[in-house]
């Protein structure tokens, strides 16, 4: 959500840059083609807002934001190597009182890919971090102010997350039914910043008590 | 294929509630400590307190306290969890279940961040609750005002005053268990007096145990004569162990 408000922050200010620049370029009075000040106003937001447009969707099952967590993203860098996705979970009440709906922004980093022929693709390594949030009244970013400060010193409603994982890419042919570009596997290794620390300081409590395995797809727009 | 799906590989959430393993601790330990300590009017007793997060030293007590013979139950004071997280109940009932002897467990102020109070419902059972062990009727309370608004009675007097008029003739003397005693931050200290009033209106009442404060103190929290025995945390090694006798009681600050 925030790197939303950011980008739409950023194309007001550049939108307002474009307006300006273009105001000097028409007083040189290019006769022959004249964009009129507004058509490449308009040209250059709707080219912004372009940029923002989610390039895939990812499912992912578990990994500590829901039973099924549904969400897009945007993928950059000169190899294509990051990703970044915001993603919305459910997760059943189990044993609690209430269903729940959560929050993640995650960032991911692909550094290798292997190509196993034309149609198919692998990354060895996968990395990554996020923020989880959970919406619910059961819990707080911030202790309620009945506490005295900093009595429980942490946030119950917002988890840091580490992965590591692995990903397998099927390039879907021109020829054959296209509706998306590519189709990726991938599954994830994870654990979150609560059970780190109860683990860090116990020799009962081992690595396999804190990670958890985690299944995704994502479909590849453009 | 088969370890694939009995393990619990996915994890859906720290707070999720999904719980795996044994439910309603306190009901079913509560059958075995009334059946083991039929008849019985001494009898030894330990009580442990404030073990989140510190699972290697409630593995330790857990082993200390099973190389005595004498123990015939544990009472646990309450925060089973630090975070109030799903997994710290059920690494804490595992290692608790390692003991010979039965137990039971209070609910802390950490037991309710969170999901946490539900999770405790449902793996140990009513934060209030009672039993009888030989001629004792034990009192358990949820204490942790502060973690509840206005619509869940802490302290439960209507409770309280269920156990005053409980009848059976094999009880002849009270013990209250709880986690924060009254004038401790959590407890509602408007009705601190009134809590004590109801306290001594319990059959032979011997004392109280608390936990909560990471220390051990013994008090006469009122000046009326009842004792508040307030057990360390495990993180620093202490535990209690009391000794019913017939007449009166005896009581030892275990350093393991």
């Amino acid at each position: 959500m925030r790197l939303l408000i950011i980008n739409v922050i950023f194309l007001f200010f550049v939108g307002i840059g474009i307006s300006f620049s273009q105001t000097l370029d028409s007083l040189d009075g290019d006769k022959v083609h004249k964009i009129s000040y507004y058509e490449n106003r308009i040209h250059k937001y709707r080219e912004g807002w372009g940029n923002v447009i989610p390039t895939y969707f990812k499912a992912q099952f578990a990994g500590g934001m829901g039973v099924l967590s549904l969400g897009f993203g945007w993928d950059y860098g000169h190899h294509d190597q990051w990703e970044t996705d915001l993603m919305f979970g459910y997760l059943p009440k189990f044993n609690t009182r209430k269903n729940k709906v959560t929050m993640t922004l995650k960032q991911n980093f692909i550094p290798w890919q292997k190509k196993i022929g034309k149609e198919y693709s692998y990354n060895p390594f996968i990395c990554g971090l996020y923020l989880n949030t959970v919406f619910s009244d059961q819990f707080w970013v911030k202790e309620p102010d009945r506490y005295p400060k900093g009595y429980y010193g942490f946030s119950s409603k917002i988890r840091f997350h580490a992965f590591i994982g692995q990903r397998f890419t099927y390039n879907i042919r021109e020829n054959k039914f296209k509706h998306w570009k590519d189709i990726s596997f991938f599954y994830e290794i994870s654990t979150c910043d609560l059970y780190v620390v109860s683990a860090f300081t116990n020799k009962d409590i081992r690595l396999k008590d804190i990670l958890s395995l985690s299944l995704g797809v994502k479909f590849q727009i453009f | 294929m088969y370890t694939f799906v009995s393990c619990d590989i996915f994890d859906y959430h720290p707070y999720d509630g999904k719980i795996k393993g044994k439910t309603n601790v306190n009901a079913k330990n509560i059958e075995r400590i009334t059946e083991s300590c039929k008849g019985l009017k001494e009898f030894k007793f330990a009580f442990i307190s404030d073990t989140q997060r510190w699972y290697d030293e409630t593995e330790d007590v857990v082993k200390d306290i099973n190389s005595r013979q004498d123990i015939k139950f544990v009472i646990h004071g309450g925060d089973i969890s630090d975070f109030g997280v799903t997994k710290e109940f059920l690494w804490q009932r595992d290692i608790l279940e390692r003991l010979n002897v039965p137990y039971v467990c209070c609910i802390g102020n950490h037991d309710c961040i969170g999901t946490g109070e539900d999770v405790f419902q449902k793996v140990f059972g009513n934060p209030n609750f009672a039993f009888t062990a030989g001629n004792i009727r034990f009192i358990c309370l949820n204490t942790v005002a502060l973690e509840y608004d206005y619509s869940n009675p802490i302290p439960n007097f209507d409770f309280i005053e269920n156990e005053i008029n409980y009848s059976d003739s094999n009880v002849e003397k009270t013990i209250f268990c709880m986690h924060c005693r009254p004038y401790d931050d959590q407890f509602n200290n408007n009705v601190a007096k009134a809590f004590e009033h109801y306290v001594l209106s319990c059959k032979h009442i011997q004392f109280c145990i608390t936990g909560h404060i990471h220390r051990t103190e013994i008090i006469d929290l009122f000046g009326d004569g009842l004792m508040y025995y307030t057990c360390n945390c495990i993180g620093n090694r202490e535990y209690y162990i009391f000794t019913i006798k017939d007449n009166g009681y005896e009581y030892e600050v275990v350093d393991y």
